[in-house]
């Protein structure tokens, strides 16, 4: 992590510089692309605009993730401890990843009207896949060996679960909520595209049909930063909740 | 010696696995007769079926015929009650060396912080104190597998099942290991059942050895180990009694093999 913080910093400073140089050198008409100073301008002058829409999305977002999370692991335990729910219910958990969202959205919206429902609702059902499968990988990865070992210590199925299976599968489900939280960034826009009257997908709309295009790329940009803080606490999250991994690092 | 009772009575144990395409006859008319308090060790060559002898005896699986009473534990499902060492040592690396070593006791329903106490309390013995917040990752193998050992004999159990405990040590901590293991159980006199493919390490260590053939298992030869203890590897290994016991095995073994 240590050194891994200046490499992607310098390179895109170096990518904004080139964009800024190029948009300035080769007189491109700012409304098909801004140069980034004209960017950092809108955020900084419209700063209040996008915190309170930032904050609406970021609220859809996280308890669509937090829902996603917690369906996605009930799913995936599910799955491990009845083989007869796994074998029904899997195919159709995968027929739930074909159905192209934006075409899900519209439905929800008209179910839920304008509200945070339909938008949390998007995020979870982009969320929970990819954790419902890695937990159950991760449940199924662990060693048949020591389960027969806390067998012999007269452990139950329950306990075999909660003391084995569930802490060997951890980095597996973080793998999962990881590409899951990725995900809900894109469920949340998605979700305000389709009906809202607030939110950065909402503002997205608003500067596109208005044509500002700086509005568009500052608030593209906002949502950016969002996602990969978000991204980055969940490692962190990770992190803290399996220590041995680092520990594990520090003997040759 | 002989008037010790009988913590293990095995007549007739066989057991054969099938799947589809094969049947494999692990084990055929096993008898074996374990002492209350000694020292035990099953030898053999690989795959003889010795670990399936384990496998019953702690009750993982059961014999397709043939019985194993215990008349120290009762009757019942074995499971549970006899403590089994595993060859490896499936230390969980979420756990440090105290959590690792208290989870048979969290098994049997003790309370969490009790069971890590207790384990706490034997940290010094089994040579771990200062390590107590370690990661398996953080060990060496022949810590981690005092580990996977503290936390068998920390369940108490009359009969202790240990599946080739050493086998991966390199020699010099293998022979550490082995005159620890002996110090520890001669002051706390459980049922040893040992499991090797060592005939070295068995003749130093048991008061009985026994000598398994080829598959289909079942005991051809069973020696008895009159070398007092406390005993030294070196003195052991040198005796006459040693030598006389060991080729008797390896002759035994080369007529079946």
């Amino acid at each position: 992590m240590k050194a891994g913080v200046w490499p992607p910093l310098l390179l895109g400073a170096g990518l904004i510089a080139v964009w800024e140089i190029y948009v300035r050198a080769a007189g491109i008409d700012p409304l098909l692309l801004p140069p980034p100073s004209a960017v950092a301008r809108y955020i900084a002058q419209n700063a209040g605009l996008l915190a309170t829409n930032g904050a609406s999305t970021l609220a859809e977002l996280l308890i669509g993730f937090a829902c996603g999370v917690v369906i996605g692991l009930s799913l995936g335990i599910l799955m491990q401890v009845w083989r007869w729910f796994h074998d029904a219910a899997y195919p159709w958990l995968v027929a739930t990843q074909m159905v192209p969202i934006p075409a899900v959205a519209p439905i929800l919206v008209l179910w839920f009207g304008f509200t945070i429902v339909p938008k949390a609702a998007t995020v979870a059902l982009m969320c929970f896949f990819p954790i419902a499968v890695n937990t159950l990988d991760g449940l199924s990865s662990v060693d048949s060996e020591l389960i027969r070992l806390l067998r012999t210590f007269g452990a139950g199925p329950w306990q075999v679960m909660s003391l084995a299976a569930f802490p060997a599968a951890l980095p597996s489900i973080f793998s999962g909520v990881r590409v899951a939280m990725a995900l809900s960034v894109i469920g949340a826009v998605v979700g305000e595209w389709v009906g809202s009257t607030h939110g950065l997908g909402y503002l997205m709309l608003h500067f596109e049909n208005r044509g500002e295009t700086a509005g568009l790329f500052a608030t593209v940009t906002v949502l950016t930063i969002m996602g990969i803080i978000l991204f980055f606490l969940v490692g962190w999250v990770e992190a803290w909740v399996i220590p041995w991994r680092r520990h594990a690092k520090e003997t040759p | 010696m002989n008037t010790a009772a009988t913590a293990m009575k095995v007549r007739g144990v066989s057991r054969t696995y099938r799947d589809r395409a094969h049947s494999v006859t692990a084990l055929q008319g096993t008898d074996l007769d374990v002492p209350e308090g000694r020292f035990v060790s099953i030898v053999g060559p690989s795959a003889c079926g010795k670990s399936t002898l384990l496998n019953l005896f702690c009750g993982l699986d059961k014999p397709d015929s043939g019985s194993i009473e215990t008349p120290a534990l009762g009757a019942g499902d074995l499971l549970g009650r006899v403590g089994y060492m595993p060859q490896q040592d499936l230390l969980m690396p979420w756990r440090t060396v105290t959590e690792n070593a208290s989870i048979g006791l969290e098994c049997l329903g003790i309370d969490r912080g009790e069971a890590r106490k207790r384990a706490g309390e034997h940290m010094v013995r089994f040579g771990l104190n200062g390590f107590e917040r370690s990661y398996p990752g953080q060990l060496s193998g022949g810590m981690r597998q005092r580990v996977a050992m503290l936390r068998t004999f920390l369940c108490d159990r009359k009969i202790n099942l240990l599946d080739e405990p050493f086998g991966k040590l390199d020699a010099m901590t293998r022979a550490s290991m082995q005159t620890w293991l002996l110090d520890y159980w001669q002051e706390n006199r459980c049922t040893i059942v040992f499991v090797t493919h060592d005939i070295d390490e068995a003749l130093y260590l048991s008061d009985v050895v026994h000598l398994m053939s080829p598959r289909p298992g079942r005991i051809i030869l069973s020696v008895q180990v009159d070398v007092p203890r406390p005993r030294k590897y070196s003195e052991v290994v040198t005796s006459p009694h040693f030598n006389e016991l060991k080729s008797r095995l390896l002759a035994t073994l080369g007529k079946e093999s």
